[in-house]
């Protein structure tokens, strides 16, 4: 009884915000005028533009271990000791507190065709590199993914450090006694060690490139997801579809797709860190 | 006997009359209730009227002088915004009284989603007709939102000087466009400048040239309803067109990368020696650049429809939401909005047109001014208030930008607005049945 108790505030709070919103959506999802149906899902399931949204929704999580491999590799060498850690740990994690309007409109600018990024290539000789980065098609998506991955690397970087600095120092030292170097140290050390936090990290920004995208798109884009509908994603395709084009069945249908996908998700980092529990307690 | 009965009579007009009186007085206390009223106004137009927020501040405080028991709160919205915010405020049934609406569907978009209210039901007849453009708001024998100020839609502006010195004269015909491009593009300048990133550009594209082929604004309707197709030549042709811009290089190098006012603003710079900006913003663009430098003129015609060689008429507008307590309140606003001096003031501030026919034309000084207005006076409809806004956005916006950025071709250009058009026509069917009872109004 005392835990109930204890969780009841929770639960309520969980019913009412989400509970009953997700029983909305599911209700509108499922009707047409006064009708229950799954038109509305066939519809959506039958739109190429969501079909795409969700593609470059997979395509985005191809960041994720890029991700993981970058903050990996930075909060090393920040674990490391490089000489000003402080403030390159400082500059790493500056983007993550930025807003994502602020970083949309300088990006905006500076990936411009004659932005500062190609008047920096061609002063240097390499025009030949310089690209439309976010007017092109072929490159508009790969643009946005440098940007969050930008972003988003701080928040990796103070996540691993925070674990780094909590394993005890005499592990390190042991594994130098032993004759371990860099790469040996942290292969079997370190990466053991962060497994966990490297998981949470994982899931949670597998969940940011299926459903958090929304901002980045509609700042870089004016809420369009182009050039054509080269960065279009689900989020975004929910809201238009929903605020601009007066569809809130397709919208909803489109929601409860995307809630399915992320609930996979969530499902699988469960799973494996149950295994990964397991496995370390074996 | 006669003389008691006329008696008698007189008494009893003169009761009727003061009983008639009092119930004409009850009415008017309850249109014009005397406690606090509170209205909320989400405008857009600062962005193309440069001094319509002063004007508005100005017009807000003479309207609460004159009614001082209501008060008026403005908020200017964004761009990418209007839309959105309304829609998300028409969901919750809560957000402001009085709305700014593009014209045509725009408008009764929202009329027909139950969103606003008739303003024909508050204002009345004797005072709506002088407003400019109204037949683009009315639907089923009412009009749904006020004409404000007139759009002409859109104006090539062109630099003299930067003509001039290239020894270019401003085309009038396509072909004259297409070879004043190569001789510009020649001597390194560049003939257009325009910002497509925001796709905003793209709809007016399409109603720029695309107006010049068609031969009504059935036409247009009828391509979204399904009678024809948007595959069609008389649809397509336009596409072709832009392309033809897109090969003569036409366009500054960046304009997939600038947003709609940053492509003209490359204009101003003398950077480029034509653009296309909206009529209401003309004579900032005058102003800044120089009397004698700027001309103005429609987009060279290239075909033989009615509506080639002109320019687009629509008018932007205010709307009273359908959730407001006080829409006659909201109705005595826009009625202030065109009253004789709040026209001139509007005018003299912003130097765009009020869209009402007792405007002072006398007013009109700029010559660039007297050019705009003689085309307005003989204007055609604005292609774009006449096509549903998703087949706007996701074809026109996003085809015009694959287009100019040489990553599609007309023709898959036409077929993909048909797709798309072909999807609508499936999913948003009560949006197509009043198309249809909305064309049947164009024939």
């Amino acid at each position: 009884m005392e835990p109930a108790l204890w969780i009841g505030p929770a639960v309520v709070v969980v019913v009412f915000v989400f509970g009953y919103s997700m029983v909305e959506l599911v209700k509108t999802s499922l009707r047409y005028d006064t009708e229950w149906t799954f038109e509305n899902f066939r519809v959506t399931w039958s739109d190429p533009a969501f079909r795409t949204a969700l593609t470059h929704n997979g395509r985005l999580l191809l960041a994720v271990p890029v991700l993981v491999i970058l903050a990996l590799l930075v909060s090393v060498l920040l674990f490391e000791g490089l000489r000003g850690w402080r403030f390159h740990r400082w500059a790493v994690f500056l983007p993550f507190v930025l807003p994502i309007p602020v970083i949309g409109v300088i990006f905006g600018q500076l990936l411009q065709f004659n932005g500062l990024v190609n008047q920096l290539l061609r002063a240097f000789g390499l025009g030949g590199l310089a690209q439309d980065w976010l007017g092109q098609p072929r490159w508009a998506l790969w643009t946005m993914t440098g940007v969050i991955i930008w972003k988003e690397l701080g928040f990796g970087v103070v996540l691993f450090l925070a674990r780094l600095f909590s394993v005890p120092a005499d592990m390190f030292e042991a594994s130098r006694i032993d004759g371990a170097r860099f790469f040996r140290m942290h292969r079997f050390i370190t990466l053991p060690q962060l497994k966990s936090v490297i998981i949470f990290y994982v899931v949670i920004e597998a969940i940011t490139m299926v459903s958090w995208v929304f901002n980045y798109v509609y700042v870089m884009t004016n809420g369009q997801g182009g050039p054509g509908d080269a960065t279009q994603v689900a989020e975004l395709y929910i809201y238009q579809t929903a605020f601009q084009y007066q569809s809130p069945e397709i919208a909803a249908a489109a929601a409860v797709s995307l809630f399915a996908v992320t609930l996979v998700l969530i499902a699988t980092f469960f799973r494996i860190q149950r295994r990964a529990g397991l496995a370390s307690d074996a | 006997m006669r003389r008691r009965i006329w008696v008698g009579g007189v008494i009893a007009c003169v009761a009727g009359a003061v009983l008639a009186g009092a119930s004409l007085g009850a009415r008017d206390a309850k249109s014009a209730p005397t406690e606090d009223v509170s209205l909320t106004m989400w405008w857009w137009g600062e962005q193309e009227a440069a001094g319509a927020k002063k004007w508005l501040a100005e017009t807000v405080k003479l309207f609460e002088k004159k009614y001082s028991n209501v008060t008026v709160k403005t908020v200017l919205q964004t761009t990418d915004g209007l839309i959105p915010s309304f829609k998300a405020a028409a969901a919750a049934k809560k957000g402001p009284d009085l709305q700014y609406f593009w014209g045509g569907i725009w408008s009764l978009d929202d009329a027909w989603a139950g969103n606003t209210k008739a303003v024909s039901d508050y204002i009345p007849k004797s005072e709506l007709k002088h407003y400019l453009n109204a037949k683009e708001e009315t639907f089923g024998g009412k009009v749904w939102t006020a004409p404000w100020y007139v759009q002409p839609s859109f104006p090539v502006l062109y630099r003299k000087d930067v003509l001039q010195k290239a020894g270019v004269a401003a085309p009038q015909t396509w072909p004259q466009l297409l070879k004043a491009c190569d001789t510009l593009n020649a001597k390194g300048i560049t003939p257009l400048a325009g910002g497509i990133k925001d796709g905003w550009f793209g709809g007016w594209l399409y109603s720029i040239i695309g107006a010049q082929g068609v031969a009504s604004i059935g036409d247009v309707l009828d391509a979204t309803t399904g009678k024809a197709k948007f595959t069609d030549a008389k649809h397509a042709a336009w596409w072709s067109r832009l392309q033809e811009l897109q090969q003569h290089k036409c366009w500054n190098n960046d304009i997939n990368s600038l947003e709609l006012y940053q492509g003209q603003q490359r204009w101003t710079d003398g950077k480029a020696a034509m653009t296309i900006t909206a009529g209401s913003d003309v004579t900032k663009f005058v102003k800044q650049v120089g009397v004698a430098k700027v001309g103005v003129m429609p987009m060279p015609k290239w075909g033989n429809g009615p509506y080639a060689g002109k320019l687009g008429s629509t008018s932007q507008t205010m709307g009273i939401t359908a959730w407001t307590k006080h829409p006659q309140e909201a109705a005595n606003f826009i009625m202030f909005m065109h009253t004789p001096e709040r026209m001139a003031a509007w005018f003299k501030t912003t130097g765009a047109f009020p869209a009402d026919d007792r405007f002072d034309t006398k007013l009109i000084s700029l010559p660039q001014q007297k050019v705009l207005f003689d085309l307005v006076r003989k204007g055609s409809p604005y292609l774009e208030n006449f096509i549903p806004p998703e087949l706007d956005s996701k074809a026109m916006f996003a085809q015009s930008q694959l287009l100019l950025g040489g990553n599609t071709t007309a023709a898959k250009a036409a077929a993909e607005t048909e797709k798309i058009a072909k999807r609508i026509r499936l999913t948003q069917r009560k949006l197509i049945a009043n198309f249809e009872k909305w064309a049947a109004s164009y024939r």
